[in-house]
């Protein structure tokens, strides 16, 4: 039986995707990471880690147009911060976004945190991710105080010199430490450029990266069904022992068989 | 059957079992997430409003709403009166520099227990090795978890609420003289040191322990004299910030002060 051709729309959908396609492999890349199946129990708490992504997303828009009007001089830094609050059209509703969206982004963090260790998610094999997961926490938590002394207000200034003045009391690490942050032997006009630097270039470009492998990690291994599902996905545990009536019900599973007991 | 087999075996069978009676991430559990993502940015755009509308041009407490002011005052490496506070998000870490004292345990708090929290965090999936998922038959992992997450919210509520210095009253100055026993041309000093330096130090019970800064009732007696304290108010040891831009007559009359101050009966 001869199939119908495809109609013109289709054809005109289906050429760019797949020119892009035979090109690149992405429109495939794409298809999996849509169509790929997860566990049928996941729930809302699940999405906490889309959610501090999404968290994350709104800092780096926001952050960028910060970018475009904020001066990190310390002559002209709070000033710049006052004319974008006060001044510029909507300027506050970006920074305003930026400042609150930091506090979401940690506290989302947590929460995802959170749900990763009760479901006991971290286990076989997802232990590198867990990790890379602690790395964007502190990562995320740096960001936070690189962040705190931009506008260069007192309180700013000032829970910065004693939070360089605590790193620099670690054993050996020290001084090169408080040497580091500062840009010099002490809290100068190089601090503010040096945290800039970190807080809008390294740091949320590590952040990124490892955004990059903690999601591929995530596809790659799939996510685990919340442990007390009348049926996880898979045998992440053994099987209770048998009973003398049988196994419990909502606990036998069909495939059990290809299990392993122990 | 080794341990390593085993767990291989369970996540083929995850793998299966999810093939086969999973749901596509499109769009059942995308919807989720899109939902939960709208929420996020309503929240973030929600607290930024609340902030905006309910602050004034003003910096600090004059024109701060109920989410605080947009700013403090302009950066003043001059200012020797302000009390560091980091945003909320430290202050557990802020509140253990309460608990630490300066100087014997104060690394713990510093360095010392952070360090200890982030290898634990960093290695608890090569801690907890076993397959068990559920909760109640993690005791000792949920048990630990729950009371980090108390530790930390305590702290984090200590540290949010904790009593500010408002510098000492001219009635508490006395009382130091009294108490102390100080000589009179430790007076100029002493009413520097009750505005400033008391925002973290504490003084026989005037003050504010504020970021594992020491009690300097007694600190005459550790046999430094006037041109040690000044050296040291001027490199800030530790958390302490360095004072070096202030005048040195201030300094020095703090020293004096401090250098008299040998705690009550001593002297």
């Amino acid at each position: 039986m001869a199939r119908r051709p495809p109609s013109l729309l289709r054809r005109i959908v289906n050429y760019p995707l797949d020119w892009i396609e035979e090109r690149s492999g992405l429109i495939g890349g794409v298809r999996y990471f849509l169509f790929r199946k997860v566990p049928h129990d996941t729930n809302w708490a699940h999405t906490l880690g889309s959610a501090t992504l999404t968290a994350f997303i709104v800092q780096a828009l926001t952050g960028a147009i910060l970018a475009m009007y904020y001066r990190p001089d310390p002559g002209t830094a709070y000033e710049s911060i006052q004319k974008i609050t006060n001044e510029l059209t909507l300027g506050w509703l970006v920074r305003g976004m930026h400042r609150w969206g930091a506090s979401v982004f940690i506290i989302l963090m947590f929460l995802h945190m959170g749900r990763v260790f009760l479901y006991g998610a971290y286990k076989y094999p997802r232990e590198l991710n867990w990790v890379i997961g602690v790395l964007l926490l502190v990562l995320g938590l740096f960001e936070g105080l690189t962040g705190y002394l931009l506008p260069y207000d007192q309180t700013g200034y000032w829970a910065t010199v004693v939070a360089i003045n605590i790193n620099g009391t670690a054993p050996i690490l020290g001084p090169f430490l408080v040497n580091l942050l500062n840009g010099g032997a002490d809290f100068g006009p190089e601090t503010l450029s040096r945290f800039y630097a970190l807080h809008m270039l390294l740091v949320p470009g590590a952040i990124f990266a490892l955004i990059g492998l903690h999601l591929y990690l995530v596809i790659r291994l799939g996510v685990s069904s919340p442990p007390w599902s009348d049926r996880p996905a898979g045998d992440a545990m053994p099987l209770p022992p048998p009973s003398r009536d049988g196994a419990r019900a909502g606990l036998v599973r069909p495939g059990a068989r290809r299990r392993v007991r122990s | 059957m080794a341990r390593v087999d085993e767990r291989r075996q369970a996540y083929a069978s995850y793998k299966e079992d999810v093939q086969r009676r999973g749901k596509p991430f499109y769009p059942y559990a995308m919807f989720h997430d899109t939902v939960m993502s709208v929420v996020v940015v309503a929240v973030i755009v929600a607290l930024a409003c609340i902030w905006y509308f309910d602050s004034n041009e003003e910096p600090g407490e004059e024109g701060a709403g109920i989410l605080g002011p947009r700013y403090t005052e302009k950066a003043d490496p001059g200012t020797i009166s302000f009390i560091p506070r980091p945003d909320w998000y430290f202050f557990f870490l802020f509140y253990l520099l309460r608990i630490f004292k300066w100087p014997e345990s104060v690394i713990l708090a510093t360095i010392g227990v952070p360090t200890i929290l982030l290898i634990l965090l960093i290695s608890l999936p090569f801690l907890d090795r076993r397959r068990e998922r559920r909760p109640l038959r993690r005791p000792v992992a949920v048990v630990a978890g729950v009371l980090v997450m108390i530790s930390m919210g305590v702290l984090t509520y200590k540290g949010g609420t904790v009593r500010e210095a408002l510098g000492a009253t001219a009635a508490e100055i006395d009382t130091w003289f009294q108490r102390n026993n100080l000589p009179e041309e430790a007076r100029p000093g002493a009413e520097f040191f009750a505005e400033t330096c008391t925002q973290c130090h504490t003084y026989l019970g005037s003050g504010s322990a504020n970021l594992g800064a020491p009690d300097l009732s007694a600190v005459g007696a550790t046999g430094r004299n006037v041109e040690a304290f000044i050296q040291i108010m001027r490199e800030g040891p530790g958390a302490m910030p360095s004072f070096a831009t202030q005048p040195e007559e201030n300094l020095r009359a703090i020293a004096v002060f401090l250098e008299a101050s040998k705690g009550p009966g001593g002297g």
